[in-house]
C-alpha cells in the first residue's frame, strides 16, 4: 500500500477522533459546546431538574406535539390538558392518560396542582388566557406568535414582565437549540467574514385547510386561513426563521418590503399562500424571505451569506461554502463534506468529530438528534423550578413583601437558567412577524417604528 | 419565714425569666446575604453560592448591639440559628450544581443548618466592627459537627447587624465523599478541603402595621 496513502488516512483519522477542543481552538478561539453537549437520544434520559406538573391548554396538532414531547421528559408530568373541542381533548387525554381534561382554561387554571401551563391555542386566543394564567400565578410556555395583533402582543408582554414570580418563555425553540448556539458563536466570531445578506425560505405545497364535521368548527379550525385571526406564512413559519437570522446577526430590521397574494389555493382564503419580504438591516445588509404552500421545492432553509463564506441551515444540520478567496480555518479540511450540485458544503457540526467517552469512534454526524421544541420544553420546565425553588426559598427565609429583594435574587439565578426566549424575545419577533405581514397585504415599504418595540 | 423566702424566690425567678424574655432582641435575616464555598479539583477551582441564610439571631441588652452599648470583652448572651436551602447553592453551570446537590445529598438532607453555642469576644470595640470567636454546630447532609471559627458583627447601620466569617470544613467529615463527576475523561477529583465564606444580614423586624 502506498505509504502516504496510509499516514494520510491516519492523520485524518486521528483528527477525526481528536478533542473538538484541540480543533476549535484551531479554529481561532471560536468557544465550543462539546463538553456540555445533550447526551444522543437513545441515551437514558436524566431529569435536568425537579418534576414541575404541567398543563397544556389547546390540544391542536402542535398542543399534541407538545403533549407528545412532555410525554418523553422524565420531570415534566401533564396533570392537565385543555381544549374546549371534545374530539381534541378525548386525542389529548390518550396521549396524556394521567391528565385531567378541562373543556374551559379558566377551571384548568383554578386547579392548584397545575404549576405551569403551555398554550397552543389559536393565535388570536393567547392574551385572554396568558394573562389570566399569569394571574393565577402559572408559570407560562406560550407559542410564538405571541399574538395576533401589536396590542395583544404588547399586554402579553406586559403582563410576563408584571408576573416576577413566573417564569414565562416565548415558544421560539431555536433559542433552546444547542446547534443553534453553536452555530451564533460560529457567526458572531466573524468565521463567515462580514454577513452582507441572507435569505431564508419554508416551500410546502399544502392547503394549510383542514376538514372538520361541521362549518363552524371547520372556520374555527382554520384560523390560519382568516386576515381577522392570522397573519399568514410570515407569523406562523416565518417567524422562526426571521428571529434565528436576527439574532445570528445581531440585529433589528429598520424596515421591511412585502409581496404575496393567494396564487393557488382560491378557496375563499384571504391569507396570502406565496409570499416574499425583504428586511433592511442597519448597515445595508438584507434579508429576503419566501414562503410558499404551493410548492415544496428544496423545503426550508436559513442562508447567511459572509464575505467569506456563506452558511446554510437546514433543520438540525449546517454547512458553510467557502469563497476562494477566504482565509484557511484549518479544521476545514478535515472536516466532512457534502456536495449541493456544483458546491461543497463543510459541515458544520460541533461534535461531529467528538470522541465517544474515551474510545476512538467518533459520534453519528448530527448528533443533535433531540427537536428543538424538545430542547426548548428541557429549558422551560429546568428554568420554571429555578424561578420557583427560588421564590419558595426567598418567601422561606425573608420578608416575602419585599418584591425589590426578591427580584433582585431571582435575578441573579439567571446564569442558572438554560437558554430559552423570554418575553423581549417573543414580543420583539412577534412585532417584526405582524409588521412584515401588514407589508405583505399592502405591496408595501414599511419602517419599523422605535415606539413598536417598547412594551 | 420559710415561706416567705420560698416566695420572694419564686417571685425573684418568675421576675428574672420575665426579664430574659423581654430583654432578648430579635434580629432576622435580611435578602442580600451571602455564602460562598470554594473548593478545589484536579481540573481546576469551584465556588458555589446562595444568597440565601435564613434564620434569626437573638441577642440580650448586655450585647452592643448598638455602638452606645459597652462592649465588654468575654462571653455574650446570644443564639443564632440559620439555614440554608442546599438547592439554593448555585455555580452558574448547570451540570455542576447537579453534582454537587447530589454529592450533598440534597434529596435525604435539603437544609444546610447552623446552630451558635458558643460568641465570645475577642476585645474592646474600636469603631462599628466587633470581633468574636464562636463556637456552633454546623449540620450538613445530615451530620452534626462543631466548628469554630472568628465572627465579625458590623453595627455601621442602626438596627441591623452584618455577620461575617470564614472557615475551612472537610467534606469527609460529613461523610461525604469528594465527588468524582463522570464527565470529561473521569479524571475530575474534587479535594477535600472546602472554604465557607458568607456575609449574614439581619436587622431587627421591620414594624408591620
Amino acid at each position: 500500500m502506498n505509504p502516504q496513502e496510509s499516514s494520510d488516512f491516519n492523520r485524518r483519522d486521528f483528527l477525526k477522533g481528536t478533542s473538538l477542543a484541540a480543533l476549535m481552538a484551531a479554529m481561532g478561539g471560536v468557544p465550543l459546546r462539546a463538553e456540555d453537549a445533550k447526551p444522543a437520544a437513545d441515551a437514558p434520559k436524566k431529569a435536568s431538574s425537579p418534576p414541575v406538573s404541567c398543563a397544556v391548554i389547546g390540544c391542536g396538532l402542535r398542543g399534541r406535539e407538545i403533549l407528545n414531547t412532555l410525554a418523553v421528559m422524565p420531570n415534566a408530568p401533564v396533570v392537565a390538558v385543555c381544549d374546549h373541542y371534545a374530539p381534541f381533548l378525548n386525542r389529548a387525554k390518550t396521549a396524556a392518560p394521567k391528565a385531567e381534561g378541562y373543556g374551559d382554561y379558566k377551571k384548568l387554571l383554578a386547579n392548584q396542582a397545575v404549576q405551569a401551563v403551555l398554550i397552543a391555542t389559536p393565535t388570536h386566543q393567547h392574551r385572554e388566557i396568558t394573562e389570566a394564567a399569569l394571574q393565577a400565578g402559572k408559570h407560562v410556555y406560550l407559542e410564538a406568535p405571541l399574538a395576533h395583533s401589536l396590542d395583544d402582543a404588547r399586554a402579553i408582554a406586559r403582563a410576563a414582565q408584571a408576573a416576577l414570580k413566573s417564569n414565562f418563555q416565548a415558544g421560539l425553540q431555536m433559542r433552546s437549540d444547542p446547534q443553534r448556539h453553536f452555530l451564533l458563536q460560529f457567526i458572531r466570531s466573524g468565521a463567515a467574514g462580514k454577513a452582507v445578506s441572507a435569505r431564508a425560505q419554508w416551500h410546502k405545497k399544502e392547503s394549510w385547510r383542514r376538514a372538520a364535521p361541521s362549518p363552524e368548527r371547520e372556520q374555527e379550525l382554520n384560523w390560519r386561513l382568516s386576515s381577522a385571526t392570522s397573519n399568514g406564512l410570515i407569523a406562523e413559519v416565518g417567524l422562526h426563521q426571521l428571529d434565528v437570522l436576527g439574532w445570528f446577526l445581531k440585529a433589528r430590521p429598520v424596515a421591511v418590503t412585502g409581496f404575496g397574494g393567494v396564487l393557488h389555493w382560491s378557496d375563499g382564503r384571504d391569507v396570502p399562500d406565496t409570499i416574499q419580504a425583504v428586511f433592511e438591516f442597519p448597515g445595508g445588509t438584507l434579508l429576503s424571505y419566501d414562503a410558499t404552500l404551493a410548492n415544496s421545492f428544496d423545503a426550508d432553509y436559513e442562508m447567511i451569506y459572509g464575505t467569506d463564506s456563506a452558511v446554510m441551515i437546514r433543520a438540525n444540520k449546517a454547512w458553510m461554502f467557502k469563497e476562494v478567496d477566504s482565509p484557511l480555518l484549518g479544521w476545514e479540511v478535515y472536516a466532512r463534506k457534502d456536495e449541493f450540485y456544483k458546491e461543497t458544503g463543510i459541515a458544520l457540526v460541533a461534535n461531529a468529530t467528538k470522541i465517544v467517552a474515551q474510545g476512538d469512534k467518533p459520534v453519528e454526524d448530527a448528533p443533535y438528534a433531540n427537536t428543538s421544541l424538545s430542547y426548548a420544553l428541557e429549558a422551560f420546565i429546568s428554568n420554571t423550578y429555578v424561578v420557583l425553588s427560588g421564590v419558595e426559598d426567598f418567601v422561606a427565609s425573608f420578608n416575602p413583601n419585599d418584591t425589590a429583594a426578591l427580584k433582585e435574587y431571582l435575578a441573579g439565578l439567571a446564569k442558572s437558567k438554560l437558554p430559552a426566549a423570554g418575553w423581549p424575545e417573543g414580543y420583539e419577533a412577534t412585532v417584526i412577524a405582524i409588521k412584515a405581514n401588514e407589508a405583505i397585504l399592502k405591496k408595501q415599504r414599511i419602517t419599523f417604528e422605535k415606539e413598536w418595540f417598547q412594551v | 419565714m420559710k415561706l416567705k423566702t420560698f416566695f420572694v424566690a419564686v417571685a425573684a425567678l418568675l421576675l428574672a425569666g420575665s426579664l430574659t424574655a423581654q430583654t432578648m432582641t430579635r434580629y432576622e435575616a435580611q435578602p442580600g446575604s451571602k455564602m460562598k464555598i470554594e473548593g478545589t479539583s484536579t481540573v481546576h477551582d469551584w465556588t458555589v453560592e446562595s444568597g440565601i441564610i435564613g434564620g434569626s439571631v437573638e441577642v440580650d441588652a448586655a450585647f452592643p448591639a448598638e455602638p452606645a452599648v459597652k462592649a465588654v470583652p468575654g462571653k455574650v448572651n446570644a443564639r443564632i440559628q440559620t439555614t440554608l436551602p442546599v438547592r439554593s447553592l448555585k455555580s452558574g453551570k448547570k451540570a455542576m450544581d447537579d453534582v454537587m446537590h447530589e454529592a450533598m445529598n440534597m434529596t435525604a438532607h435539603p437544609k444546610i443548618e447552623y446552630r451558635l453555642t458558643e460568641m465570645v469576644l475577642k476585645e474592646p470595640a474600636n469603631g462599628p466592627v466587633l470581633n468574636f470567636e464562636t463556637k456552633g454546630e454546623l449540620i450538613l447532609a445530615g451530620a452534626t459537627n462543631t466548628i469554630s471559627m472568628p465572627v465579625t458583627v458590623d453595627r455601621s447601620e442602626k438596627g441591623k447587624l452584618k455577620f461575617s466569617g470564614t472557615t475551612s470544613v472537610k467534606m469527609t467529615s460529613f461523610g461525604l465523599k469528594p465527588p468524582a463527576p463522570s464527565v470529561g475523561l473521569g479524571l475530575i477529583r474534587t479535594g477535600d478541603d472546602v472554604k465557607l465564606t458568607f456575609e449574614w444580614k439581619t436587622a431587627l423586624p421591620a414594624k408591620t402595621p
